[in-house]
């Protein structure tokens, strides 16, 4: 009694009554009882405000391989490599693409020609988040002089060269070739799974103190009917040969009213797309995920700093460019240029792109090692 | 068999004073009462049966197909069905095309030389001699006694002129065999009797027939060679238990509690179970058979394998999960794929029991929405034996149906329409406790919400009350006709028949005996089988062969 007229213990007895509040709530059989969330990646977009009349675009979408491929050929020539134009564009793929000089694909080596500027997004507002904490993008000794974004919402200070560097290209654009092939291709392949775990949930809507762990999954997708991911799907976790698993950077962050976001630290991911496997850090890399009432999905927007090699090795390397949706050589030459963080400590030139990426995710449960229970069959 | 007088004198002889009396006693438990037989039956192989017979006697490689006439669901079972079923004209076709795709298996390159134990002098021709040493074999096993002079001839004759026909030895056995797959002596099992020795002027069922109703009964296939040639020296006639205990010892116990809880669960209903895959998604015809074996996991693991309490199936936390019924749970598990590993909720999962598989209740929703009615039904009518009435023909379900209806949960719904008089007295006896699992959906996914409001499981259970569906399971424990209607359910299904008026004292004598061993579903089995009444034979009843209706055979058939 003495310890219960202690307003401390009283605190403490509301803060437990709240927690079993929370649980009575939950769903049984749901994720979370053992203070575990876990989410799968299905989508995952570059972060762009692509307008209807592309008026971010005032000089026009870049000009493809394609495009310029067929400007800088004869009448003579055009009829003779394309069968007196009756292989049309999307199937001058392989022939557009070798414009070098010498015939080298261009894509492979993008400095064989120089092609006019990447096209770049001049307008004013952009997802993404303050990345160098400046509202000018003057350079810092973490980043380099850039532009600033204005915020969907009015928030200044916003950092997205990534979204600089692709708006005006057809197949980066929203429901562009490059985007949706390698959304689609990690959709059905099973590559590039990402697992986001949130451990040390106390209740599902409101926690603080929680861990976020980036997990790759050995397994693939499990699809309804529809070819649409079924929540609540165990997915186990990519393991090295001493069972530890092969990704697993963490972050701190806190859940208010079903929004999870984390504190910001370096983070390697899986990657796949367009026929390209990769596993990139994102630098300063931070998540926002807001996850629904029902708990059987979350969508969230992935903030940091994403290497420009990195990204140029992904665009050099995809195999079954359209040689309508994009231009290598004009992309690997603007790429740097863009880049606005982490500059090269000898040459002061920044080595990445601040970024923002919109993901879709779906409930799911991360299988650990340490999950596994010895097998036992029933009866046969 | 029950412990008889001597038996209790001669342990007395060895023992001493009364504490050895006492024990001795007891130990035997009471007497198997007197019981009204039943006169002999003819019992059609039910499709398991059929696939399990052909699996043991030719191997499992050998594939079997079609579908044979559907049973029909009498006094709660199947089995009891076998009893009535006929084979239509259709039927029996079905039954030739798998006999010859059989036979003609046994029959191939790959497979004549280990099934078939001789070789013909030449395989282009008849060999009487080969076909008759293996005719002899093969007939004894698939009739479940030695073949008759007739029937031994009339397979020879066959292959005889059918491989002369077609020049070819295996050709001749093919056809001979798959003419026995369709005889009323092969599809039926048949209680031939003999007359009784203790009683000329009774009979009793002969050694073999004995054999294949133990076998058909704990194995849920035909006997064994080895049980054949015990039958054929008469043990049967002698001590059945040691042959009750050696087969309970087998794995293949599995096989014979399985055929009979999918038969009293009633889980036949998979085969025609369609969900709408807008509403859920997440149902497949994978999750429907995964589902079903869950519950027959559950079950055999917790009443076969570990010999546990009958009514603790309503309670037990234990289950075993594949992936995708896992995700339904919405519970880890270790093996996302299809590979079975066991599974134990935690007090926070609001399961516990068969009541909250996903199987029961996804059997009994409609395609579209869970049902307090049929899930009610199903507990009162498969579980605790109790009959509920048709609902009336012109039953009116708007009240219940209406989508612009303010009824937002089930019971609301339930209560509306269960307030016309000719509703109301069906709709007491199964909804409270079908409204107890409203928290599981239509394929039994968990929702404490329905249509945004909370959904009320509260109820009772004659009389005992729960909260929730876990709740209910208790209260399914504890209830008295759980025990006593499994009790009826396996005797009904050993026997063919409901126990009749005459056999309350058998019923009474088995429902103690199930409450004294602790509702050991294992002890029931072995009491039942090694129980006068199990063999028992009405006085004055024979059974033979010639019982058995006219089948066209598949020869005259083609001819």
């Amino acid at each position: 009694m003495a310890r219960w007229r202690n307003g401390f213990s009283r605190a403490l007895m509301r803060q437990l009554l709240g927690v079993a509040a929370a649980w009575l709530l939950l769903p049984a059989g749901a994720q979370a009882a053992d203070g575990r969330l876990a989410f799968v990646v299905r989508h995952w977009f570059i972060a762009q405000h692509n307008s209807r009349f592309a008026d971010e675009c005032p000089e026009g979408v870049s000009q493809a391989n394609d495009e310029l491929w067929w400007r800088g050929l004869s009448k003579k020539d055009r009829a003779k490599l394309t069968d007196n134009g009756l292989i049309q564009v999307l199937d001058r793929n392989p022939i557009a693409m070798r414009r070098g000089p010498k015939g080298e694909d261009v894509c492979v080596n993008p400095d064989v020609v120089t092609d006019p500027p990447l096209r770049i997004i001049r307008g004013k507002y952009s997802y993404g988040a303050n990345l160098d904490g400046t509202t000018d993008g003057r350079a810092t000794p973490k980043t380099c002089a850039h532009e600033k974004f204005v915020g969907l919402d009015g928030t200044p200070g916003i950092d997205n060269q990534l979204y600089r560097l692709v708006g005006c290209t057809y197949g980066w654009r929203k429901g562009g070739l490059i985007e949706l092939n390698a959304n689609e291709m990690r959709g059905t392949s099973g590559l590039g799974m990402t697992l986001v775990e949130i451990t040390g949930v106390k209740d599902p809507r409101n926690s603080d103190n929680v861990t976020v762990t980036f997990y790759r999954s050995v397994d693939q997708f499990a699809l309804d009917g529809a070819g649409q991911p079924l929540p609540f799907t165990s997915y186990r976790v990519d393991t090295d040969d001493n069972g530890k698993p092969t990704y697993g950077d963490k972050l701190k962050g806190s859940i208010k009213d079903g929004v999870l976001t984390t504190e910001r630290g370096d983070v390697r991911l899986p990657f796949y797309g367009n026929y390209n496997f990769m596993h990139p850090i994102i630098k300063d890399f931070g998540l926002r995920l807001e996850m629904a009432e029902d708990g059987k999905s979350a969508k969230g927007l992935i903030t940091g700093y994403y290497d420009v090699h990195d990204f140029l090795h992904y665009v050099g390397g995809m195999a079954g460019h359209s040689s309508a949706a994009d231009n290598c050589p004009s992309m690997w030459a603007m790429a740097p240029q863009m880049a606005d963080g982490y500059p090269d400590p000898k040459t002061g030139q920044c080595t990445m792109l601040s970024a923002a990426f919109d993901i879709g995710a779906y409930a799911a449960f991360a299988v650990l090692p340490g999950d596994a229970k010895p097998v036992k069959t029933a009866n046969r | 068999m029950s412990c008889d007088v001597s038996q209790v004198f001669s342990r007395l002889f060895k023992a001493a004073g009364a504490l050895a009396l006492m024990a001795a006693v007891s130990g035997c438990g009471p007497s198997e009462p007197k019981t009204a037989a039943a006169p002999p039956d003819m019992r059609r192989l039910t499709d398991r049966q059929y696939h399990n017979v052909i699996g043991d006697i030719f191997g499992r490689d050998i594939e079997v197909g079609g579908r044979p006439d559907p049973l029909t669901r009498t006094d709660g079972l199947l089995a009891v069905g076998t009893r009535t079923a006929r084979i239509t004209p259709a039927g029996l076709e079905q039954y030739y095309l798998v006999a010859k795709s059989v036979a003609a298996q046994v029959t191939d390159k790959v497979h004549r030389d280990t099934l078939i134990e001789c070789k013909p002098a030449d395989v282009k021709a008849a060999d009487d001699t080969c076909a008759q040493t293996y005719f002899q074999r093969v007939g004894r096993v698939l009739y479940r006694r030695p073949l008759r002079a007739p029937e031994l001839k009339a397979a020879v004759q066959t292959a005889h002129e059918m491989a002369n026909a077609s020049q070819d030895f295996y050709n001749g056995v093919s056809l001979a065999l798959a003419d026995m797959l369709v005889t009323p002596q092969f599809l039926f099992v048949v209680d031939e009797t003999e007359t009784d020795p203790a009683n000329p002027a009774g009979q009793r069922l002969t050694s073999y027939a004995k054999a294949a109703r133990l076998s058909f009964f704990l194995w849920d296939t035909a006997p064994t060679e080895q049980m054949l040639d015990a039958a054929e020296k008469g043990d049967f006639h002698k001590d059945v238990s040691k042959f009750v205990d050696a087969m309970m010892d087998s794995p293949r116990l599995q096989d014979g509690a399985r055929a009979f809880f999918a038969d009293f669960l009633g889980l036949d209903k998979f085969e025609t179970l369609e969900k709408d895959s807008i509403i859920y998604n997440a149902f497949s015809n994978v999750v429907a058979k995964d589902a079903q074996e869950e519950v027959l996991r559950m079950v055999t693991d917790h009443v076969i394998t570990r010999d546990q309490d009958y009514r603790d199936i309503f309670t037990t936390r234990q289950t075993f999960l594949t992936g995708p019924l896992a995700r339904i749970y919405r519970v880890r598990v270790e093996r996302p794929d299809g590979a079975w590993v066991s599974h134990e909720y935690t007090p926070q999962d609001g399961r516990a029991g068969i009541l909250t598989t996903v199987g029961f209740n996804a059997v009994a929703s409609h395609p579209g929405r869970s049902s307090p009615t049929l899930r009610g039904k199903a507990i009162r009518e498969q579980l605790l034996c109790q009959h509920v009435p048709d609902p009336p023909g012109d039953v009116d379900f708007t009240l219940f149906e209406d989508p612009n209806s303010p009824n937002k949960t089930a019971r609301q719904r339930l209560n509306a329409h269960a307030t016309a008089p000719a509703c109301a007295g069906c709709h007491k006896i199964t909804d409270p406790i079908g409204l107890a699992l409203e928290n599981f959906d239509g394929i039994g996914q968990y929702r404490q919400t329905e249509n945004g409001e909370k959904i009320d499981t509260s109820g009772d259970l004659d009389g005992a009350a729960y909260g929730d569906p876990v709740g209910l399971g208790k209260a399914m424990h504890d209830n008295a006709a759980t025990p006593a209607c499994v009790v009826r359910r396996l005797w009904t299904y050993a026997a063919g028949r409901a126990p009749s008026q005459a056999n309350s004292a058998f019923s009474n004598y088995l429902d103690k005996s199930f409450a004294r061993d602790g509702y050991r579903v294992r002890g029931l089995i072995r009491r039942i089988a090694t129980s006068d009444a199990f063999y028992a034979i009405a006085n004055g009843a024979t059974g033979t062969a010639s019982d058995v209706p006219p089948v066209q055979t598949a020869k005259a058939q083609e001819k």
